[in-house]
């Protein structure tokens, strides 16, 4: 028992170390309920499986682990399989793992030990393996400290090809379904400067649930307060009717919030990605402010707006221009009127990186001043903001708030602490 | 306490067609006590689990059906606020002191009953559905968290409700957004997919045993093929089983691509699904002419 219960925390190490997340808690349920349903290596693989795995797209390396760990014993080992599983069950049955075994308990063990302990010792090589293949992450952390975004996504790749390997073999429906959260959940995290063409389709594709469950959060904001005051002007005059009795109570309805967005967004090479999706995931709850105005910019201000998912922009702008967001800020001002009033939110999207030219970071300020916040979301990574060209230490003594968005999850939690 | 054979034949006996993954973690949620979360697509039977379970045990189905804006009120318990009323002003009347009243109208009697609160009272063990908790807010879902790890209930007036016999507890999830880390580490965790062809064949022959056995296994096998074809809303098991059914009725015996397109309105619910499939049906029907 105590060797199944090691080999049991063994397997949960390594299941970690895999990226499942599995607490305390739950690795003891699984020992439950490995005491529960016995050794019978398909219960005890579904069993694990329903106490250990909440996320099906993890399901594929819990599998492939489960394999290398516990071993399918070889054919015939001399023994009935019936017999074997009696045997088995009759230990387990009785107590939890980590009792004493009662006597009658270790004399049913014992002539076992040899023979049917398969399990364990088994996957001793697998053990081996497991252990060295630790290392071997071990050994990599330090050396890819700095790539810890890319090797998390390489990771999630690769566990989404294993998965579609592993269902393929497995069953004859794929399941659809987890591979899609899978991947969706690995281009949530996958940081925007390390987005090739590729990840960018993918992430459009991700993006339609994305934008589903944004406008779902968006909304509820709104609507949280149904029942907020109480409206004592129609309470009394429901009560006249009753005699004066308080029965029937009013509240007043929530006034819907006036929030008019102004979204300003770099598009030029470096941070494209990211402007693009924001500006997609913020076209999807368009519904839950009063007005949105989109701007793009590299070097000019330009109109953005989105026709059957493609950006289009009045006029065009040259992508491969230089960057000047100083223009670009004075050219907003010059539009303010009935745009940068008290109830909107400017949410600029850049990574303030200005070619040296003037950074105009008084007309942030003014722009501060008339609208009710300024947000700016950077899609650079922290470490590197106020190094070389970047001007976005000037900018950020001036807005309000400014929110590293490196990657979509980042970026949905930013836009939705905005609204 | 049920063995895993006992589930497995009582599953068969309320007619549910399942898998060895299925079985054990129904197993495993009664024998820990512990509550089952499933998850899987629309229409794979997922609520099935709880209906069949409450079947199985011979006891009362509790369901609680989430959706935005779900609250406490609404789910656990809300003090009958006319009633008290009433009573208040029929109190005056006796003269009744507020010492005497107030006791009496914080008492179980005024107390309406919501679906939580009815499976945590239940004098027996009953089945608690709390389905599409997905739907449901955040905030529900964190409040969920006392219910769930030790099946108690705390309401202010009237101290902690602990549940005599703890409720068998199905949760079921669309994924429409992701639940938290800390709900899923208190349930144990069920994935349910769109069954194989042989198991929806099997379904189809006990459900509909008017068909054809042969024509159930085509079915089976063109449902499954259209699923993979990535549709705006993939049919169901139910669906699945009217259109056995209408086949049935339109005394198809052959599963050629004319008797495909007749009965398509009962798998495919949007028009650009009918399209996708009709101009690949003469490829996708087991039978051509």
């Amino acid at each position: 028992m105590a060797a199944l219960r090691d080999q049991l925390v063994r397997f949960i190490a390594a299941l970690r170390a895999d990226g499942v997340r599995i607490s305390v808690a739950e690795s003891i349920d699984a020992m439950n309920a490995v005491a529960a349903v016995g050794l019978e290596r398909a219960r005890m693989h579904e069993a694990l499986a329903a106490a250990l795995i909440k996320d099906e797209a993890d399901r594929a390396i819990f599998d492939e682990s489960f394999n290398r760990f516990f071993a399918a014993p070889r054919a015939n080992r001399g023994e009935h399989p019936d017999q074997r599983g009696e045997q088995v069950s009759a230990a387990s049955g009785r107590g939890r793992p980590g009792e004493q075994p009662s006597p009658r308990d270790a004399a049913l063990a014992s002539p076992r030990d040899e023979k049917s302990l398969s399990l364990p010792s088994e996957a001793k090589p697998a053990k081996k393996a497991a252990a060295a293949r630790r290392q071997d992450t071990e050994k990599g952390k330090d050396a890819e400290q700095g790539k810890d975004a890319e090797r998390l996504s390489d990771r999630m790749r690769g566990r989404q090809e294993r998965g579609e390997a592993q269902t393929r073999e497995e069953s004859p429906t794929p399941g659809i379904d987890a591979t899609r959260v899978a991947r969706i959940r690995a281009i949530e995290r996958t940081a925007f400067d390390k987005f090739s063409d590729l990840d960018y389709d993918e992430a459009r594709d991700a993006l339609a649930p994305l934008i589903r469950r944004f406008r779902i959060r968006l909304g509820r904001r709104l609507r949280l307060a149904r029942t907020g005051r109480l409206d004592f002007r129609r309470t009394i005059r429901a009560a006249l009717q009753r005699g004066g009795a308080l029965i029937d109570l009013n509240f007043r309805a929530r006034r819907p919030r006036h929030v008019d967005l102004v979204i300003l967004a770099d598009i030029s090479g470096s941070v494209r990605y990211a402007a693009q999706l924001m500006l997609e995931l913020m076209a999807g709850a368009r519904g839950c402010f009063r007005r949105v105005s989109s701007f793009v910019y590299v070097d000019h201000l330009a109109e953005a707006d989105f026709e059957d998912g493609h950006l289009v922009m009045t006029p065009a702008l040259d992508l491969y221009a230089r960057s000047d967001f100083g223009r670009v800020l004075g050219e907003l001002w010059e539009r303010r009127t009935g745009l940068l009033t008290r109830g909107a939110i400017v949410v600029i999207m850049g990574d303030g990186r200005n070619n040296r030219l003037p950074a105009r970071a008084d007309l942030v300020r003014e722009i501060v001043r008339a609208c009710r916040a300024v947000v700016w979301l950077n899609p650079e990574d922290p470490a590197r903001w106020g190094t070389g060209d970047s001007a976005i230490k000037q900018y950020a003594r001036e807005v309000n708030a400014i929110v590293p968005s490196r990657n979509l999850r980042e970026l949905q939690v930013a836009l939705a602490a905005i609204a | 306490m049920l063995t895993r054979e006992q589930i497995s034949d009582g599953l068969k006996r309320a007619r549910y067609v399942t898998n060895e993954r299925v079985e054990t973690a129904i197993f495993l949620a009664l024998a820990l006590e512990k509550p089952l979360l499933i998850e899987g697509p629309a229409g794979a039977g997922k609520t099935e689990v709880a209906k069949v379970l409450a079947e199985m045990l011979h006891t009362e189905l509790i369901r609680l059906q989430c959706y935005e804006g779900l609250d406490e009120a609404r789910a656990l318990y809300e003090w009958n606020y006319q009633k008290q009323l009433l009573r208040m002003q029929a109190g005056e009347q006796q003269g009744l002191r507020w010492e005497d009243l107030s006791e009496h109208i914080f008492s179980r009697d005024y107390l309406l009953e919501r679906p939580l609160l009815k499976a945590i009272t239940a004098p027996s063990r009953v089945v608690l559905l709390i389905d599409e908790i997905d739907k449901a807010d955040e905030e529900f879902e964190a409040f969920l968290l006392e219910l769930l790890s030790d099946f108690q209930i705390s309401v202010p007036e009237l101290g902690t409700l602990k549940a005599h016999e703890r409720p068998v507890v199905i949760l079921t999830s669309n994924r429409a957004r992701e639940l938290s880390e800390a709900l899923r580490r208190r349930c144990l965790h069920l994935f349910i997919d769109f069954p194989g062809i042989e198991q929806e064949r099997k379904i189809i022959e006990l459900k509909v045993p008017e068909l054809d056995a042969k024509l159930a296994a085509e079915a089976a096998r063109f449902v499954s093929a259209i699923r993979k074809l990535g549709l705006r809303k993939p049919p169901s098991i139910a669906e699945t089983l009217d259109w056995a059914r209408a086949l049935v009725r339109l005394r198809v015996r052959e599963l050629d691509t004319d008797a495909v397109r007749t009965a398509l309105g009962v798998l495919l619910k949007h028009e650009e699904d009918r399209v996708k499939v009709e101009s690949k049906a003469s490829a996708l029907a087991p039978r051509r002419r």
